[in-house]
């Protein structure tokens, strides 16, 4: 469990005050600085998983801001916490712009973060003189960018549809995929995505799916049930979107039962899920945009440099919202200095930007602000060069396919309203 | 009391409830909240303080109305024209609707029984919520956006608030009157007595479900007001915690006085607003307070000081020293502890060969290993405990 | 037949773990009347317990410390808490345990963090005990039924059979008459606190090293523990077991059945209706698995309202 840095909350106050005493014409003649939000669920429950999509930003922008910053200003970062609640968030996201921020982000949660877009929708419509965006480091429901998908959300995450066809494309390369597959998957959105996905996929590939089954999230304390069903179904490879308790439990619950299945996961990266799965991880495949080994040196040095800086190796939330900065911040360069913040202006900027990862080149689609980041499908195996949470296991990097293979078709839900 | 005191709380109370009609989105919304939670916990009181019906499930209703108003506001949307200052009564509505059917199945039985079939009838809710998309839109909740209506824009929530406190006031006198009325005198008999009240003849059941769907009405209305200031809902709503917070906000009030769970409510919501930016531990200290008051204080704070025995005022000073003494020391050994516990704190020492650095609380530097970190606290909470068993020993020997 | 099979064991299985924590509750209350929101905490303070001493004992003295301290923190909740609020009635003693559930649901968040611990089985109960046509079922799985059932056979031979057994249930019924007879009735009543505590405690220490140890397992089992102790009737210990291992059986053997609403109107021609509704109507048994102790709980209600096996109406 992570403390509150109390210092970070004493310079917030700090801020705050200088920003209240300090008169507010002599700020309008100087360049604004950028001001970037984490709304993010920092107590009660899940709040160490969500703090470290803050702590990721926060390191990012000091990194930015230790290059300069943006628009001769250092960028300015804030953190709201939700309580968990998407009343809470909706409450923090006013707070965050009453405050003057310019981008609100989000990773936690796609409840919270559908709470979210809607307020910054519905605020950009009621207040077009002070827009604001909103950045999805790690909300992956599909609708984000379908139904509700908008001119200020940027998704900079994944989605159901990248991360099935990336681990089919993955593992048939590897020749892992077997003939039949099993999907299990929980009983929401989440889960009904990655099991549409998974019916597309088989249409378009050579496997059959010989069984699905949606389960409830988080109440099931036993998965010996369905480690039988998929027994029974025969498959050779069981597809799931799982994440938690939820995806821990079915692991051990299959390795008890002797089962000889791989497993295709999405979250098994997530903090705490490599540990209590234990030897019942190895072998089962992942894919992710970010994977230090395929990074190279970058990898590495970001490895090291945030180790030594926030005093643990950074997980695959705190990377993604690295990940996302650099891709503002190249971004941002194309931007000239400018007296005035338009956040039209960043998120035309964001659109055209083409980053160059040292997996691949990265871009924004204009049409649903889906981000398309080539994918890495990695291999869990005891011994790996980055040995992940707390165990000697880590994911080895398989196969690394371009952004543009993996992305799905924008959802025609998506009625992106563009400012004229 | 003196009628011009009166005159001026009466008048302050107008300025407190109309200031927010002045602020802008951020404290009107934390305003909307405090009102709302302040009419939820009065509605839920409704059934404790009259019939003895302690639920463990007002979530649903809450969440039926929010949803209801939500739809509604979809529909107006796509042109229906229903003016925005009507639209809460729809969660009034849904809320009375699902009360009945979940009342006349949770009142069969009284006491435990009735707790536990309230909380599995929210379980049951909760666990179905995702499953249906069209009418709870899944994890990403439904959202609607509020329309102009009757000349005023409804953009800015200082707006919605006129509405929000137009409602609350009726849902206040609806409670209110209520209890004067002859329904509302039976359901107090009902939670004195059950059996004798049946040999009177009155159908117990039937008051029982009448005074259900009515607390759900109400509650309904709540999550309706909600619904019109957030726009969005989703099917978390349901859960656990929204079925709690009204039972921990009524009896931290106090239970037993009309406007005790809405002051306990408007208390806890805007403390959790502004300490839960300051502390990761803000669910426990409400938990602790709610098992203080529960042990200490079981009238609740506002029973207490309504009907609190008159203190000297030494004795009042030396018992808030003593509330003051314990509960910093409480905070900071908490605090503390959340940090020497912490993960950052483990991997900082095993970066400095596993010794106990020191780490910063308070704007302090503190040294684990030093005996005046623990001890200064430790004699604070002594002290606390010796001053009070001390008040406690004159009570009772006076 | 694999399938139903190994459905049968997992389910047995998971009913008497149900069971080891109903019992503590369905006694408690029917002795005190106490609804004690804070017994799934204390099973779950079991598991992290175990976890915590058998890293510096092993798991076998684990096994007999933490249900002891749980024991222990049970009896002085009872003595110094409860007792308390007892003169304000049960109301107030439910809320009390409401309160505690929650402060202890976010200390040992505090203390162990909001991840599950590595609580692992011992080394030699991580075997497979049989076979199944190449489905395994462990050993440990077994295990946590065996103590299940000694258990319940050594409570119900302390009941039936001991002195102690015979005044705790006349204490159950008449505690006044019990109480001028000459017994201690407070102490009986502490000690029944502490024996439902410690039950529950050592079904999270049996059960906290096969399924996960984690902040959450108190709510994800609590409020079907208290589904278990509605069904059978409160107060009832046979109601207890007969309901926990139903709700054990039929929650692990309906996963497999995907049957709808909508297929079930089929012979009256109705499904391609229902089926376009969808909601409620499409929705497999299987996807309900959870929420089906709910819906089994209101039907016995309505049905039954004293539970299948409760006395007082």
């Amino acid at each position: 469990m992570m403390p509150l840095d109390r210092r970070d909350v004493l310079k917030l106050a700090g801020a705050a005050a200088v920003g209240l005493a300090a008169p507010a014409p002599a700020l309008a003649q100087a360049r604004p600085a950028l001001k970037i939000a984490s709304v993010e669920t920092l107590s009660g429950p899940g709040s160490t998983v969500n703090r470290l999509w803050s702590l990721g930003l926060k390191y990012g922008i000091e990194k930015i801001n230790a290059e300069g910053g943006w628009n001769g200003q250092k960028i300015i970062y804030a953190e709201y916490d939700t309580e968990g609640t998407t009343g809470g968030a909706s409450q923090k996201t006013q707070a965050a712009i009453a405050d003057g921020a310019h981008i609100i982000a989000h990773g936690g949660s796609s409840a919270i973060g559908g709470q979210i877009t809607e307020d910054v929708r519905k605020w950009n419509l009621r207040n077009p003189a002070a827009k604001v965006l909103f950045f999805g480091l790690g909300i992956e429901a599909l609708e984000l960018t379908g139904a509700k998908c908008h001119y200020h959300f940027f998704r900079f995450a994944t989605n159901a549809d990248i991360r099935i066809r990336a681990l089919v494309a993955g593992m048939k390369a590897e020749n892992a995929l077997g003939k039949k597959v099993f999907s299990i998957n929980q009983n929401y959105s989440w889960g009904h995505d990655i099991q549409a996905a998974l019916e597309q996929s088989a249409g378009e590939n050579d496997f059959t799916l010989v069984d699905k089954v949606l389960h409830d999230v988080n109440k099931i304390q036993d998965f010996s049930p369905y480690a039988a069903r998929i027994a029974a179904s025969g498959a050779d490879t069981v597809f799931t979107g799982n994440w938690g308790n939820d995806l821990s439990l079915l692991l051990k619950a299959v390795q008890a039962a002797g089962l000889k299945v791989r497993f295709a996961t999405t979250f098994l990266d997530l903090p705490g899920a490599l540990s209590s799965a234990g030897s019942a991880a190895l072998g089962y495949f992942h894919a992710e945009l970010w994977n230090p080994q395929a990074f190279g040196a970058f990898g590495q040095e970001l490895w090291t440099d945030y180790k030594a800086r926030m005093g643990t190796v950074p997980s695959t939330s705190e990377a993604k919202s690295i990940l996302a900065l650099l891709f503002l911040q190249q971004a941002l360069k194309s931007i000239p200095e400018t007296s005035k913040i338009d956040v039209d202006q960043i998120a035309q900027a964001l659109e055209r930007t083409s980053y160059k990862a040292p997996t691949g080149d990265v871009t924004m689609r204009a049409t649903d602000h889906q981000i398309a980041w080539p994918i890495v499908v990695s291999k869990v195996e005891q011994g790996a060069k980055f040995a992940t949470d707390g165990t000697d296991m880590g994911f080895v990097p398989i196969k690394v396919i371009p952004g543009g293979e993996v992305l799905n078709a924008v959802q025609a839900s998506c009625k992106m309203q563009r400012p004229s | 009391m003196k009628l011009y005191v009166r005159i001026a709380l009466c008048l302050a109370t107008g300025v407190v409830l109309l200031a927010p009609l002045t602020f802008s989105d951020r404290y009107a919304n934390l305003a909307i909240r405090m009102l709302v939670a302040a009419l939820f916990a009065s509605a839920f009181n409704l059934l404790w303080r009259q019939a003895r019906l302690l639920s463990f499930g007002h979530g649903v209703y809450f969440g039926a109305g929010m949803f209801a108003v939500v739809h509604l506001m979809r529909a107006n949307e796509a042109g229906l024209n229903v003016p925005l200052i009507l639209v809460p009564l729809a969660g009034a509505l849904s809320g009375s609707i699902i009360g009945v059917l979940c009342g006349f199945v949770a009142t069969l039985r009284s006491g435990a029984y009735f707790s536990m079939i309230t909380l599995a009838i929210a379980e049951l809710i909760y666990s179905l919520g995702p499953r249906w998309q069209a009418l709870f839109g899944g994890e990403a909740g439904v959202s609607s956006m509020r329309l102009p209506s009757m000349g005023l824009s409804f953009a800015a929530l200082n707006e919605v608030y006129l509405i929000v406190l137009g409602w609350s006031a009726v849902g206040f006198a609806t409670i209110w009157f209520f209890a004067k009325t002859p329904l509302g005198q039976i359901a107090f008999a009902l939670g004195d007595n059950e059996r004798r009240l049946q040999f009177l003849g009155y159908r117990t059941h039937a008051v029982k479900v009448y005074l259900f769907a009515l607390s759900a009405a109400l509650s309904g209305l709540a999550g309706g007001l909600l619904g019109v200031a957030a726009e969005n809902v989703d099917y978390t709503v349901f859960g656990p915690a929204s079925s709690a917070a009204p039972v921990i906000q009524t009896f931290i009030g106090g239970a037993d006085v009309l406007f005790g769970p809405a002051f306990g409510a408007a208390l806890l919501t805007g403390f959790g607003n502004v300490f839960s930016d300051v502390t990761r531990l803000w669910l426990l200290y409400q938990g602790i307070a709610f098992v203080l008051v529960v042990m200490f204080l079981p009238a609740g704070i506002v029973g207490s000081l309504l009907m609190g025995k008159k203190r000297p005022l030494r004795e009042a000073i030396a018992n808030t020293l003593a509330v003051l003494l314990c509960s910093a020391s409480l905070i900071f050994l908490c605090e503390s502890a959340s940090i020497l516990l912490s993960d950052s704190y483990s991997s900082l020492r095993a970066s400095q060969d596993g010794s106990w650095v020191s780490y910063r609380l308070f704007n302090m530097e503190l040294a684990p290993g030093s005996p005046i970190v623990w001890g200064l606290p430790l004699i604070a909470a002594l002290t606390g405990l010796i001053i009070s068993w001390k008040l406690k020993g004159r009570e009772e020997t006076a | 037949m694999t399938y139903l099979l190994t459905s049968l064991v997992n389910g047995l299985v998971f009913g008497l773990l149900l069971f080891m924590v109903s019992a503590g509750l369905t006694l408690i209350f029917g002795m005190m009347g106490v609804l004690n929101f804070a017994h799934s905490s204390l099973y779950m303070l079991g598991a992290y317990l175990g976890y915590s001493i058998g890293r510096w004992t092993g798991f076998w003295t684990a096994l007999l410390l933490a249900p002891l301290a749980v024991a222990l923190l049970g009896a002085s909740i009872e003595r110094f808490m409860l007792r308390r609020v007892h003169r304000h009635g049960h109301a107030q003693e439910l809320l009390l345990t409401f309160g505690l559930a929650l402060i202890i649901h976010e200390i040992v968040k505090l203390v162990y963090g909001p991840y599950p611990v590595e609580y692992t089985i011992p080394t030699e109960l991580a075997r497979t005990a049989f076979n199944v046509n190449g489905l395994n079922i462990p050993l440990y799985r077994l295990f946590i039924g065996a103590v299940a059932v000694s258990m319940f056979v050594s409570l119900f031979l302390m009941m039936k059979y001991t002195r102690v057994g015979l005044i705790v249930r006349a204490a159950l019924s008449q505690p006044l008459m019990v109480e001028s007879l000459g017994h201690n009735v407070g102490f009986i009543f502490l000690l029944v606190f502490a024996i439902g505590a410690a039950l529950a405690g050592l079904a999270g220490a049996v059960a906290g090293a096969f399924y996960p140890t984690g902040p959450n397992m108190a709510e994800d089992l609590g409020s079907i523990v208290f589904v278990v102790v509605v069904v059978g009737g409160l107060g009832s210990l046979e109601g207890a077991l007969v309901a926990s291992l139903a709700i054990g059986l039929l929650t692990t053997l309906t996963v497999g059945l995907d049957w709808t609403l909508a297929g079930a109107l089929a012979p009256l021609g109705l499904s391609g209706w229902a089926a376009s509704i969808g909601g409620p109507f499409s929705i497999t048994l299987s996807s309900l698995t959870g929420s089906l102790p709910f819906i089994i709980m209101l039907f016995v209600l309505l049905v039954r309202p004293a539970g299948l096996m409760g006395e007082r109406a």
